[in-house]
């Protein structure tokens, strides 16, 4: 007897969609219709400066609530629903963040890959940049997340410099730290794979917390695993999913799904196991 | 109590308790925000909202005195770039 799951099926279908899937939520960041939502913060990484932000950022938003001592409950309670239906879901198959990350990844460049203990940054960042530095210094601090955030240099700063330039206005640059940080990220992101979100994402350290108690999560069946470890070289993130299933580095791309055996397939809290019969018994 | 079991009761309450910080963050959260019209202070209560509008292009600051105080005047335009 084989146990498939109907989502597990319908997640190995949308597996090779994976990024025109990115592709559709991107349209959706990017504010098609000129809207301009600024008074609602959406679930992803994308800055809120960015001349074609629909939504506010999360992140940007906690901060600047940590730095003005009000707790944001829209933010917080959207981060706390999506991440409880979807953990790291989300970061890799909808923030457009990562997105970038994953096309600058398929330019053919040697690739390297991180040691596990850069994943913990994320965690520095978040409490350091985040909530502590704003809290106790303000949002003037030069380490207040938005002032070295690579994706507001890269979706902000770098289109209303050349704005200003072909106005004929006087170009302001972002500071040193900011302009580092982003030459850093731009090289890096061709030879090793999503390096922000894997060293020092905050939003994917906030629904990494989330990987082991979501209602989506990967499913590891330890019946059907014949150890061959396959899994470990599907997995572009160093994670050996039949270990770790729901790591915290996850961004539950899913590719170790592919794996032949059907030990790893995604799961929910919903689902009932089908059972079909082989076809010996049938 | 089987896994399945405790995994749908944490994302009930999860996704309970982020609904409610959601929609209480929308209809019913307000902060109490100083700002000048025509040169006089004037005492405001901003949704959360738009205080996170405001945020966004560092429209609103807290001071030394921990109050929260609208950086532009009633009736200016609300800066447009974000200050950082």
């Amino acid at each position: 007897m084989v146990k498939k799951t109907r989502l597990g099926r319908f997640s190995a279908k949308l597996l090779g969609w994976r990024m025109w899937i990115q592709t559709f939520f991107l349209l959706l960041w990017l504010d098609p219709l000129g809207l301009r939502m600024h008074t609602m913060c959406s679930p992803v990484f994308h800055c809120y400066a960015c001349p074609l932000a629909t939504f506010a950022c999360p992140i940007g938003v906690i901060a600047q609530f940590s730095a003005l001592h009000v707790f944001p409950f829209i933010a917080i309670g959207l981060l706390v629903a999506v991440g409880a239906l979807s953990g790291t879901l989300i970061c890799g198959w909808v923030c457009p963040f990562g997105y970038l990350q994953d096309l600058t990844a398929k330019v053919p460049a040697p690739k390297f890959d991180l040691p596990k203990f850069t994943g913990y940054f994320r965690y520095v960042m978040l409490i350091g940049t985040v909530l502590a530095i704003p809290y106790f210094f303000g949002e003037g601090h030069p380490l207040f997340v938005c002032r070295i955030c690579p994706a507001g240099a890269l979706e902000a700063a770098v289109p209303t410099m050349a704005g200003q330039a072909i106005a004929g206005e006087k170009v302001v640059w972002p500071n040193a730290l900011k302009l580092t940080i982003l030459v850093v990220f731009l090289i890096a992101i061709f030879f090793i794979k999503r390096p922000w979100c894997r060293v020092l994402c905050p939003l994917g350290a906030i629904f990494s917390l989330f990987n082991r108690a979501s209602a989506f999560f990967l499913r590891f069946k330890p019946d059907e695993c014949t150890d061959c470890g396959r899994c470990h070289t599907l997995c572009e993130y160093g994670i050996e999913p039949e270990k770790t299933t729901n790591d915290l580095r996850c961004i539950r791309c899913l590719e170790c799904t592919k794996c032949n055996p059907d030990a790893l397939t995604l799961g929910s809290v919903f689902e009932r196991s089908e059972t079909i019969k082989s076809q010996a018994e049938s | 109590m089987t896994e399945k079991t405790i995994k749908i009761i944490t994302f009930c309450m999860l996704i309970l308790l982020g609904g409610f910080l959601f929609f209480y963050g929308v209809f019913f959260h307000s902060t109490t925000v100083s700002a000048r019209q025509n040169g006089e202070p004037v005492v405001l209560a901003k949704s959360e909202s738009a205080l996170m509008k405001d945020a966004s292009v560092s429209g609103v600051k807290r001071d030394e005195t921990g109050k929260i105080k609208q950086t532009y005047e009633i009736g200016e335009k609300a800066p447009e770039a974000c200050s950082t």
